[in-house]
């Protein structure tokens, strides 16, 4: 049972980490818009116009 | 209304008009469409190859009101004091600004704008909020100007509006942020906490050796006192404020549980023997989190009274100067300038006719459903609509100074004002958590006495067995499914209060203008000439009345065969003449009708009636137009009837018009004429003799009177400041989903009511078992969570049923909730 002594600690640094990466999207917006993410993925035919739109924004 | 339509629109779903022949293919397929503004943005969408988004959206748009957006209408945008002034600092050269979009209902708008405006070149970020229609936009101005990309919007029927830089819309982003971290500590906090709890719990008393169990005892004090600590915080706040302010509000047995058992877990972790309630802790702090994020949102949704003041203001004006004349921006304005507002415009800013004739649609300002008369001399009001001719105007009042300002920092005045049930509800607690407290107090004394040993567990089991767990969620958690089943319905919930009090109304005031009537009239009754018939009466009123934007000019809209209008000229006030097949009409009132053409005419009879004078002719035809009435507006005020509920008008309305809407509908009182200090009078002087109000209403104008009302219901589209002062909004074009609220309202109550004796009879069951110390700890710690979990079984029963009866009472609801 002595594993413990060091899994444990282990979790709570864990859970330290996912913390910090909650924080650190709450921080980015990441939970600002849920609703469009959603339909991008459908949107597989438009790729080649949105890849273009990134070169012309670049 | 409730014709079944033969032909609908295929992008805005109305009904086609008859002898209406446009079409966009769209998906290989030819599709039917109601008016050249769909058909404008049909195409505009099919040739920019987005066609998808008939396939993703979830609620149909509004119909877009002009063809074709003239892109000058925003020239004043990309003028360096507008940007300076609305968009955020230049980095990089580019810019970011945050616009208001109209007519956003489904994430599919924000698909549609994202792809389409991607398209320009520069433009780098385009994130469209689809709960308040505000889009975040970054762009280069160099490589597009904001006017092309504003221009872009309104032609696919988003029209853009610009945003006040303090509109607290960094506070409420915040304030989601902070919350949202709460949660997630709470959330993981709690996870982890009773992981090891569980271990505890399934080894059993005396299975584990006590170093161990010693030592889980310390990994869920270290995980659970940073976690109650910091995601506590609301909780820890609001029970200070509430103590300063010398007033025992439900947070602060909340707080003290909080920290109670949390700092006596803590003490018997490090000192003593005995349970510790690490896991209860921290699961009680999530739950009601979840809650209190819930209502938060909800809130934030309904939006902020500023950018709605900027809904009604126009985008730019046009400055005049010795050379000629310049589009400026709203905040270029000064005092004295002198500015020209065309026909169709809205008045930028309070000032004074000093040229031109024309008619002003005040109705958002003061109620008045028909256009009155300016001339030289005049004041207007910023926000007013000119129609029927072009004025100039020398500015007096500006930004703040302006009427339309005043209303607003009203609201926000009389928001501040507690509701009278909220106030009750929480002199209720008071009492209760008070008599927790106190009697916590006294068997502590008494086990003191009595059995040293005992007073911790005492205590302890005392303070988290009547710990006010299940009546602090009792209420939240019923509202807040409620809200959810509402939403659903197309109703909006700004104030969960006002769930609770609403069956308690006893009257309900209705403001008429734009609230049980639709923006524009129809056509009542045609008495045909003896040389023209029916059809050609009206064939000749739809080309006559296509040059008009008076309100009773759309009443004819359906009818327009397109014959040839030559001269076609609209009078401010009077009528519309022109010219058709070689002979000139007339078509307005009597009187002007009369003069024009120098014959005698007598008056039709009651109503609004039009006369249609063809030259040479004695006799006119007369048509009768009437205001439209919402769909559901009859079923409303029967539903009202129904359950007991007087119903009264008020209105800023002529007597006529009031009077014959409070027929036709079945409302016993009415008032016409009335000013909104009126309404309010009226609404304290029922008040006063005892009735709990109800005010529903839409304009600027009604605003302060929703506010004055105990529970104030706003209609979305109308003007969109009324919303963000009413407690509740029903969205979509007709009344159904105020039908729905007086439905479901009882059963909120009843829920919360169920609730609340449940939770107060458990506590108080429980409290003296505890304080006689029959009860041990950990059946105390089972008991809460199991009275609590009771509450949100019962809560979540609220939802389904709203679930069902939307199915039943559904079948006639155009697509509008989702979005919400």
């Amino acid at each position: 049972m002595k594993i413990i002594y060091v899994l444990i600690p282990l979790s709570l640094m864990l859970l330290g980490l996912a913390v910090w990466a909650f924080f650190w999207a709450v921080k980015n917006d990441q939970f600002e818009d849920l609703d469009t993410p959603a339909l991008d993925i459908l949107d597989d035919d438009e790729t080649e116009d949105s890849d273009t739109n990134r070169e012309k924004r670049e | 209304m409730n014709k079944p339509a033969e032909k609908t629109c295929f992008h805005c779903g109305e009904p086609v008009p008859p002898a209406t022949d446009l079409a966009v293919e769209i998906g290989g397929q030819s599709r039917a469409m109601c008016c050249a503004g769909c058909r404008a943005v049909a195409s505009l969408i099919h040739s920019a190859g987005l066609d998808r988004y008939y396939d993703f959206r979830d609620a149909l748009p509004e119909r877009p009101d002009a063809p074709e957006a003239d892109p000058g209408r925003f020239a004043a945008w990309d003028r360096d004091a507008v940007l300076d002034f609305h968009a955020g600092p230049e980095t990089n050269g580019r810019r970011s600004i945050v616009l208001v979009l109209e007519n956003v209902h489904c994430a599919a708008c924000a698909w549609l704008v994202h792809r389409y405006l991607g398209q320009y070149p520069g433009v780098s970020e385009t994130r469209l909020d689809v709960g308040d229609g505000r889009l975040h936009l970054t762009f280069d101005p160099a490589q597009t100007p904001l006017s092309a990309l504003a221009a872009a919007l309104e032609r696919i029927g988003y029209p853009p509006h610009l945003d006040t830089p303090d509109s607290g819309l960094d506070r409420d982003r915040n304030e989601r942020r902070r919350m949202l971290r709460y949660l997630i500590v709470a959330a993981l906090g709690m996870m982890q906490v009773m992981s090891y709890a569980l271990a505890n719990y399934i080894g059993g008393a005396g299975d584990m050796d006590p170093e161990t169990e010693h030592f889980f005892r310390l990994i869920s004090m270290i995980v659970a006192v940073p976690v109650a600590l910091y995601a506590g915080q609301p909780f820890y706040r609001s029970a200070l404020q509430h103590l300063r302010q010398r007033h025992l509000g439900l947070d602060v047995p909340v707080a003290a549980a909080i920290l109670l058992a949390l700092f006596s877990s803590v003490a018997i972790t490090l000192f003593g023997s005995g349970e510790v309630y690490f896991d209860s802790v921290v699961m009680f702090v999530f739950f009601l989190l979840l809650g209190r994020f819930a209502v938060m949102l909800a809130r934030q949704q309904s939006g902020a009274v500023h950018s709605a003041l900027a809904r009604a203001l126009p985008g730019q004006a046009r400055r005049l100067t010795e050379t000629g004349s310049e589009a400026v921006g709203l905040v270029e304005l000064q005092e004295g300038d002198r500015v020209q507002v065309a026909d169709g415009d809205v008045v930028p800013a309070d000032g004074v006719v000093t040229e031109g004739d024309a008619s002003v649609d005040e109705s958002l300002l003061s109620g008045e459903s028909e256009p009155r008369r300016r001339a030289p001399g005049d004041a207007v009001l910023a926000g007013s609509l000119v129609t029927g001719g072009s004025l100039q105007l020398r500015i007096e009042r500006i930004g703040r100074a302006t009427v339309i300002s005043g209303i607003a920092d009203l609201l926000s005045e009389a928001r501040r004002r507690r509701p009278r049930l909220a106030q009750l509800a929480d002199r209720a607690a008071a009492w209760f958590i008070a008599l927790i407290l106190v009697s916590t107090g006294l068997a502590a004394i008494y086990w003191w006495n009595a059995d040293p040993a005992r007073v911790i567990p005492v205590t302890l089991a005392m303070l988290v067995v009547a710990c006010p767990c299940a009546l602090a969620l009792g209420t939240p958690t019923a509202l807040a499914s409620a809200t959810r089943g509402l939403a659903r319905e197309g109703v909006l919930t700004a104030n969960p209060d006002a769930l609770e009090g609403l069956p308690k109304i006893s009257h309900v005031v209705f403001d008429k203008t734009g609230t049980l009537t639709e923006p524009g009239t129809r056509l009542a009754e045609v008495r045909p000439a003896p040389d023209m018939d029916r059809d050609r009466v009206l064939a000749l009123a739809g080309a006559l009345e296509r040059v008009s934007n008076h309100p009773v000019a759309r009443a004819f809209t359906g009818f327009d065969r397109g014959l040839v209008v030559q001269g076609g000229k609209s009078v401010a006030g009077a009528g519309v003449v022109g010219r058709i097949d070689g002979r000139r009409y007339w078509l307005g009132r009597s009187a002007w009708v009369a003069e024009q053409a120098g014959v005698a005419l007598a008056e039709a009879g009651e109503g609004i009636w039009l006369a249609l004078l063809a030259e040479g002719a004695e006799q006119p035809a007369w048509i009768r137009v009437e205001a439209r009435f919402r769909a559901g507006a009859r079923a409303l005020i029967e539903r009202l009837n129904a359950i007991g509920v007087e119903v009264i008008l008020a209105s800023g309305d002529r007597r006529v018009n009031v009077d014959s809407a409070a027929i036709e509908l079945g409302i016993g009182e009415s008032h016409a004429e009335m000013l909104p200090e009126d309404k309010l009078a009226l609404i304290e002087r029922l008040q006063r003799s005892g009735a709990v109000v109800a005010m529903v209403g839409d304009g600027i104008n009604d605003a302060p009177v929703l506010a004055g009302a105990d529970i104030s219901i706003a209609l979305a589209e109308g003007a969109a400041i009324a919303r963000t002062q009413a407690d509740l909004v029903a969205t979509g074009r007709d009344l159904q989903p105020l039908v729905a609220l007086f439905q479901r309202a009882p059963a909120v109550r009843r829920i919360i009511r169920q609730n609340l004796v449940w939770a107060l009879s458990y506590n108080l069951c429980a409290l003296p078992l505890a304080a006689a110390g029959l009860v041990p700890p950990w059946a105390a710690a089972i008991g809460m969570s199991a009275s609590s979990i009771a509450v949100v079984v019962n809560a979540r029963r609220l939802g389904r049923a709203q679930d069902r009866q939307t199915i039943q009472s559904g079948s006639e609801r155009p697509v509008v909730a989702e979005a919400a």
